[in-house]
């Protein structure tokens, strides 16, 4: 007879295999990434430009961005459309704080004709006065939209708030949509695209002739220097509340600064960080939605920055029970820093952690976000071996002095929006 | 093409098996045919509340995720009009302990009182973040009984509203597991770098003594021919105004599927489509507009929506959107813009199934439709659509009398 009760052996993760992409030097601050192990067809290049919104105001980055495949002299903004979906293409640009990435998807059989269509777009963006006019319209409606959210709402203050006296801080106004002018995108992009290409990232099982024409033609827009940051990272305690008349459910954001994947607690607190908040076990989700039912889902993680980081609490909450919530995270907060976590709890999270770096390294795709999260910051793939190894091995001790170093409530800016 | 060897138990669970070398991980997908559509039209929002208790412990087992995460795996499940899925990923080599979870509560559930009031909470809490609390949030509240008269999709999947979430009684939720939550009434899908005979014994071993019960007749009240054109208009405090044209269409089994996804691709997928050039591109009458199908398994709708550029009247909108689906309707489209949209479809499929995960649902989807090798045959079908059916599409789908319509009047 079948005993159901009784769970069935479970073996540990033994290996994790990491592999590097292939790389090419292109230019002095320019390099190809290339993973070629891929069992299908699918392609995807990423160009990586010097173009976040650090660089300027945040809506001339913005902008610039949306507007890069616009069209070029020689090509309406709905040719280039035409030319890329006739051979089955999409084509995606996201500009982050740092950097801007534009995203070319296709197969082994079309990728060469993808390539130089973008490429070309990239280079002779032309961004006409119609182009221009349409974006700003639609892109002000996107902004307005986007303002009727709490969740929006929190966000923003939270930024302004913890990164207030650094560019992270500076968020854009809609104001900010009357004044910006298109001479500003042309000089914009003529800076940092033009001069700007860091990276080539390649996913695809395609011919290296491919791979060697790409490198040929990025190398009139690589880029000419490497940017170095140098803010005052300090969190000022604060607490918000923004008023959102008829809302029925309230916005949380709390957080402070801390530290990336450089700083020596970083691994460490990443540990601590999934027992708080950081899968669905957690203790926030355990508390907050499991128990309480205040939630459909509450999260915490570290963001990373270039030179920072900070630690973020992030949730949605029935309007009625907003401070009650409040009450809690903190409670579990000063529950991580008084109480030793029990082993049951950690043998847990160490399992799942391992499963989880498994699973997030599984695949092309995968494996080239592994090496982009550590090769950012100077660090290489044997990073991952220490996470593996603080997993490990770390102990219940090392994570309440953790937790009474960093998840300190009174250290925090907290925002209420609802 | 995505290989597969299918089994199917004494008991009726059909089972399906993808062997992938090539990953660590293993995929357990469990696919149970009911959806929203199977709601008592007073108990709406049951299946998915329904599929958030499966995660409150079993008949064996106390608490789900917590042995599947000590075995370094997680789970998560969602639920549409047609389906309830279910899946766990997980390192290979513990593929029996999700086999254990998932047989266990395919078995029977804890049903514990606790689990019902929570979980009811966090439902509750997600009607509104993601139906009342957002701008434009209740679009599918309002637009889904407008377009269905009859048929059960006339409601969303979270629901009718909050209050039929709040009356779910323990009776109510006993009595929707034993009638949907049977063997034969699942699909199972094993994904992994595993071998057929290891995986036949492991699913035979925990699946193979589950009670077949009885299979569930579905027989839903089906759409009548709408032959009518309905328009609603509502206001709302939003920043622009919005439109929404749903045409019915045929569901994903029925024959003209194919070819209405892309008549709609023609229409607005993407920045060289019909409507994007002419009414955004050329006319400056929108911020955006976008042509899509649902994918609903019966009768369902092949949907053009969009947004207002600041100052535009949605009458002069609605004359422009007309124009363009009436030059459809007069004239084939040429070969390349056919071509391109078979293309577009031929590289997304790519991209979407990418993984183990993505595969084992795509090959459970297809099981359910009838074969599950039908994912192999996508390509097939749309290669086989020519300008002509898509002409013919068009001028069986696109008029008025086949039409619900909605505005969106934004208020300050």
């Amino acid at each position: 007879m079948l005993d159901r009760t009784k769970i069935p052996a479970i073996n540990p993760v033994e290996h994790i295999r990491f592999v590097a992409p292939e790389r090419v030097e292109v230019g002095q601050y320019t390099e190809l990434l290339w993973v070629k192990d891929v069992d299908d067809e699918a392609v995807k290049v990423d160009f990586i430009f010097n173009a976040g919104k650090l660089r300027d105001k945040k809506i001339i980055a913005e902008l610039t961005g949306e507007l890069l495949l616009s069209g070029t002299p020689e090509m309406t903004s709905t040719e280039f459309n035409e030319a890329i979906d006739l051979l089955g293409g999409f084509v995606n640009v996201e500009v982050g704080p740092e950097d801007a990435t534009v995203s070319v998807y296709g197969l082994t059989s079309t990728i060469s004709g993808l390539i130089p269509l973008v490429m070309d777009a990239i280079i002779n963006a032309n961004f006409s006065e119609k182009e221009f006019e349409q974006e700003l319209q639609t892109s002000k409606q996107g902004f307005l939209i986007a303002q009727e959210k709490v969740s929006t709402l929190a966000r923003r203050a939270f930024v302004e708030n913890l990164l207030g006296n650094t560019d992270y801080g500076r968020l854009t106004q809609v104001e900010d949509f009357s004044s910006v002018d298109r001479n500003s995108l042309l000089d914009f992009h003529k800076e940092y695209y033009l001069k700007g290409l860091t990276k080539i990232c390649v996913i695809g099982n395609i011919e290296l002739s491919i791979v060697e024409e790409l490198i040929q033609r990025s190398k009139y827009i690589c880029a000419n220097q490497e940017f170095s940051f140098d803010y005052p990272f300090t969190t000022k305690p604060t607490s918000v509340y923004i008023e959102k008349e008829g809302a029925v459910q309230t916005a949380l954001r709390i957080g402070r600064i801390l530290f990336n994947r450089t700083h020596e607690d970083y691994i460490a607190f990443s540990v601590l960080n999934t027992i708080f908040g950081g899968y669905f076990g957690s203790r926030l989700m355990s508390n907050i939605r499991e128990d309480k039912g205040y939630t459909y889902g509450i999260g915490s993680g570290v963001a990373q920055l270039k030179e920072s980081g900070y630690f973020f609490i992030s949730t949605e909450v029935g309007k009625d029970v907003a401070d009650a919530a409040l009450i809690e995270i903190k409670k579990e907060m000063q529950r991580l820093a008084n109480e030793v976590i029990p082993t049951e709890e950690l043998e847990l999270v160490r399992s799942y952690s391992i499963g989880k770096l498994l699973k997030g390294s599984d695949g092309p795709f995968a494996m080239m976000d592994r090496y982009l999260a550590v090769e950012r910051f100077g660090l290489d793939l044997s990073h991952y071996d220490d996470v593996i190894q603080t997993i490990r091995t770390i102990t219940p001790e090392k994570l309440q002095a953790l937790a009474k170093k960093y998840l300190i409530w009174d250290e925090m800016v907290v925002v209420k929006a609802g | 093409m995505i290989h597969y060897e299918k089994f199917t138990l004494e008991n009726g669970l059909r089972v399906l098996f993808h062997r992938d070398p090539n990953t660590p991980m293993a995929v357990v997908n469990t696919l149970y045919d009911v959806g929203a559509r199977d709601e008592d039209p007073n108990r709406t929002g049951f299946a998915h509340l329904f599929e958030h208790l499966m995660f409150g412990g079993s008949v064996n087992i106390p608490d789900f995720d917590a042995p599947l995460q000590r075995a370094g795996g997680e789970s998560n499940a969602f639920t549409s009009n047609d389906i309830t899925n279910y899946y766990d990923s997980l390192p290979a080599h513990n593929l029996e302990t999700a086999l254990w979870l998932e047989s266990d509560r395919m078995l029977s559930l804890a049903f514990t009182p606790q689990s019902l009031e929570v979980q009811r909470s966090v439902v509750i809490e997600e009607f509104k973040q993601r139906y009342l609390n957002q701008p434009y949030g209740d679009v599918w509240l309002e637009f889904r009984p407008l377009a269905f008269t009859h048929h059960p999709y006339q409601w969303a999947t979270i629901g009718k509203n909050i209050q039929h979430i709040e009356e779910a009684t323990m009776e109510d939720v006993k009595a929707f597991f034993k009638k949907f939550y049977t063997p034969s009434n699942a699909i199972l899908c094993v994904a992994g770098n595993l071998e057929l005979e290891d995986v036949k014994t492991a699913v035979q071993k925990w699946f193979g003594d589950i009670p077949s019960g009885a299979a569930p007749k579905r027989n839903l009240t089906q759409e009548p021919v709408q032959n009518e054109y309905r328009t609603k208009e509502i206001e709302r405090k939003v920043p622009s105004d919005a439109f929404y044209y749903g045409f019915k269409m045929p569901g994903r089994t029925q024959d003209g599927y194919y070819t209405a996804d892309l008549l709609s691709d023609v229409l607005g997928r993407g920045q060289s489509s019909r409507l994007f050039v002419r009414l955004k591109k050329e006319l400056d009458l929108v911020a955006e507009i976008n042509a899509y199908v649902l994918g609903a398994h019966d009768t369902g709708l092949l949907m053009i929506s969009g947004k207002a550029n600041d100052g535009v009247d949605l009458s002069k909108i609605d004359e422009e959107i007309w124009k363009v689906i009436d030059e459809l309707k007069a004239l084939e489209i040429s070969t390349i813009e056919h071509q391109k949209n078979v293309n577009k479809v031929r590289t997304t499929k790519v991209f979407s199934e990418q993984g183990v995960l993505n595969k084992a649902m795509g090959l459970c989807l297809h099981e359910l439709f009838g074969d599950a090798n039908g994912i192999n045959l996508e390509n097939e079908y749309y290669d086989a659509i020519q300008p002509k059916d898509i002409w013919k599409s068009a001028n069986h789908i696109l008029h008025q009398k086949n039409c619900s319509r909605m505005f969106i009047k934004a208020i300050k």
